[in-house]
Order: C-alpha cells, then structure tokens, then sequence
C-alpha cells in the first residue's frame, strides 16, 4: 500500500506571465523608455503604422517586430534604419513577457525614448499576455469587417487605446467605421479610439498626441 | 495554439512539484480556468495528454473547472456573477452590468488559469 497525499499548488500560470511583465516594466523605466504593446489583427497595419510613426514622430524609437516564423516585419522597420529585434514565437499565436525579458537585452534602450513591441497578428490570444508595456494599443481595419470589435472584447477591454485604421477603405467594403468605434467604447468606455487612414494620413497626427500624453503621464 | 505552451506550463509545474514530494505517481489534478480567459479546457486537456504521455502524469485524473466571470459595476456597485452567453457573444457579460447596464465595468473573476491540486502516491515509509 501506497501512501496517498494531497498537495496544493496554487500556481497561476497567467500571473507567473504577470511577474516577468513586471520585470520588463522596471527595465524600461531604469531607461526612461516608455514601452507599448502594439496589438492588431493579421493585416489591419500594425507595420505600416509603425512605418508611419517612425517617419512622423521626434521621439527615437525603437522596435521588437514578433512574427510566427518570418523576418518581413522587421526587415520594413529596419529600412527606416531604427534598432529593431525580429522575434519568432516558433510556432506560438502571441508574444509572452517571456520572450520579450529575452529579447529586451538585444535592444539599446539607452538610445530610444519609445519601444514599440509588434504583437503577433492575433486578437484574441495576446489578451491573456502582459508583455510589461506602458500602453497596449489595439489596432483594427475596416476591411477585416466592422463586426472584429464586438467579436474580440477581450483584446479591447485590456487595451489603452484602439485605432480602426483604413477609414478611406469602408465605403468600398461596406463596413461602418463609426459603428467600430462605438462598439470598442461600449466595451471600454475609457479608452480613446482614433479613425485613420495610414494612405491618407488621417488621425495620424491623433495617434501622435495621445502617444505623447501618454508618455507625460 | 497557445493552448500548447500553457499545457506544457501546467505539466512541468505538475512535474516539478510532484517531484519535490517524492510522488511515484500522479493521481489526480484539479485546475481552475476562468471562462474569459482564452483558453478551451478540451484542447489543453488534449495537449496535456501529449505532453504528459511516459511520465508519472500520465494516468491522472484531470479536473478543469470553469471559474464564472465576476464583474464590478462602477455606477451601481453591483459586484457578483454574469452569464456567458453559449453563442460565445459574450460582448455584453464584460461590458454591460446586468443590474444597470453601465457600461463601466471591472472584472474581477474569470482570468485565471491556475493549478490547484495535485493527490500523489509516494513509496510507505516502511516499506
């Protein structure tokens, strides 16, 4: 006979996540770099925002590029000749505080103000994950149809700020932006949502100054 | 699939413990997963029984319990359980408050996933 015995773990695999995000946080703020967490979904823009923002804003910026396997998104950012880390998740649907903790020390944060991490395209799973980032933006377009809101609340309820990008495409998709945007403010009513055309330029300048705002914060 | 590292996170926790207590076999394992949290307790059972196959693990009794989503209303200062809607529409459980429908809301269950127990065998001392 066997001796039996109950133990308990009380492990919170979501909270242990929430520890190495915490590291982070203290590392950018040892170098005053105001860090964002930039999620979105496959193909509403994420690159190409950053592409923007790179050109548009003063601060030195910049970024860790996640991608499932391939090496495009930082290879874009990186024509924009700004301190870029590509990170493959291999084969994982987000990134975890675990991987940026890795990825952070192949980043010079004494020479950038901002660091963008670019979330794996993904809406759904990156909820769940704090990477350590001041801010986490959550970025939506029109042509992904103007239901992605509603049907992803919990991205949109953890997040600081929402853009629903390609404003200039909607008319052409049949979607409605201002419904998206209601909808994100029906899920967090808090959170400041930003129309923009990245083709146009639309809300560009928006982005900017909230970003700023934040960083004054 | 990140029902794949979060298995795999459970099982080495699991592992390591039951090896700290001198466990020669893994009867059983209770988890508690909130219903928010993006995670299908079918497919990380799944996983599980992947990751844990040749091992002490491997023929424990697993138990997932769902844990409710508990939301607290700024407006009304209702703070209890809110129904998940089995169409998955469960836009309005995390943003509206059933009592008053603000829209202001917290949650403060429903977004853990967590390893509660684990019941083990060990060699009898006398033996």
């Amino acid at each position: 006979m066997h001796n039996v015995a109950s133990i308990e773990i009380e492990q919170d695999i979501i909270q242990a996540n929430d520890k190495l995000a915490y590291g982070n946080r203290q590392k950018f703020d040892e170098n005053n770099v105001f860090a964002v967490d930039l999620v979105g979904a496959v193909g509403s823009g994420k690159t190409s925002l950053l592409e923007t923002l790179i050109d548009e804003m003063d601060d030195d910026i910049g970024v860790i590029a996640g991608d499932i396997l391939s090496k495009f998104d930082a290879k874009r950012i990186e024509e924009k000749n700004v301190p870029v880390k590509g990170l493959n998740t291999g084969k994982e649907c987000h990134l975890d505080a675990h991987l940026i903790e890795h990825a952070i020390p192949e980043v010079p944060l004494e020479d950038i103000s901002i660091l963008f991490i670019e979330n794996v395209g993904n809406l759904i799973c990156p909820a769940d994950f704090n990477l350590g980032a001041h801010v986490r933006t959550v970025i939506i377009s029109v042509t992904e149809g103007d239901d992605t809101a509603e049907k992803h609340p919990m991205i949109f309820k953890g997040a600081d700020m929402a853009i629903v990008n390609k404003v200039d495409l909607a008319e052409a998709v049949g979607a409605d932006a201002d419904k998206m945007v209601n909808d994100i403010k029906t899920i967090n009513p808090d959170i400041p949502v930003v129309k923009c055309s990245l083709k146009t330029g639309e809300g560009v300048q928006e982005i900017i100054d909230l970003y700023k705002k934040f960083q004054n914060q | 699939m990140h029902e794949l590292s979060m298995a795999n996170s459970m099982v080495e926790a699991i592992l390591d413990t039951a090896k700290k207590n001198d466990a020669i076999k893994i009867n059983e394992a209770v988890f508690e997963v909130g219903e928010l949290t993006m995670l299908n307790p079918e497919q990380l059972k799944f996983m599980m029984d992947v990751l844990r196959e040749g091992t002490i693990f491997e023929d424990a009794e697993i138990i997932i319990n769902m844990i409710p989503v508990v939301i607290e209303c700024e407006s009304c200062g209702f703070k209890g359980e809110t129904k998940m809607d089995d169409n998955m529409d469960h836009l309005m459980s995390v943003a509206k408050c059933p009592e008053c429908d603000n829209t202001r809301v917290h949650i403060i269950q429903g977004q853990e996933c967590n390893i509660k127990t684990i019941k083990i065998e060990r060699e009898d001392e006398d033996a």
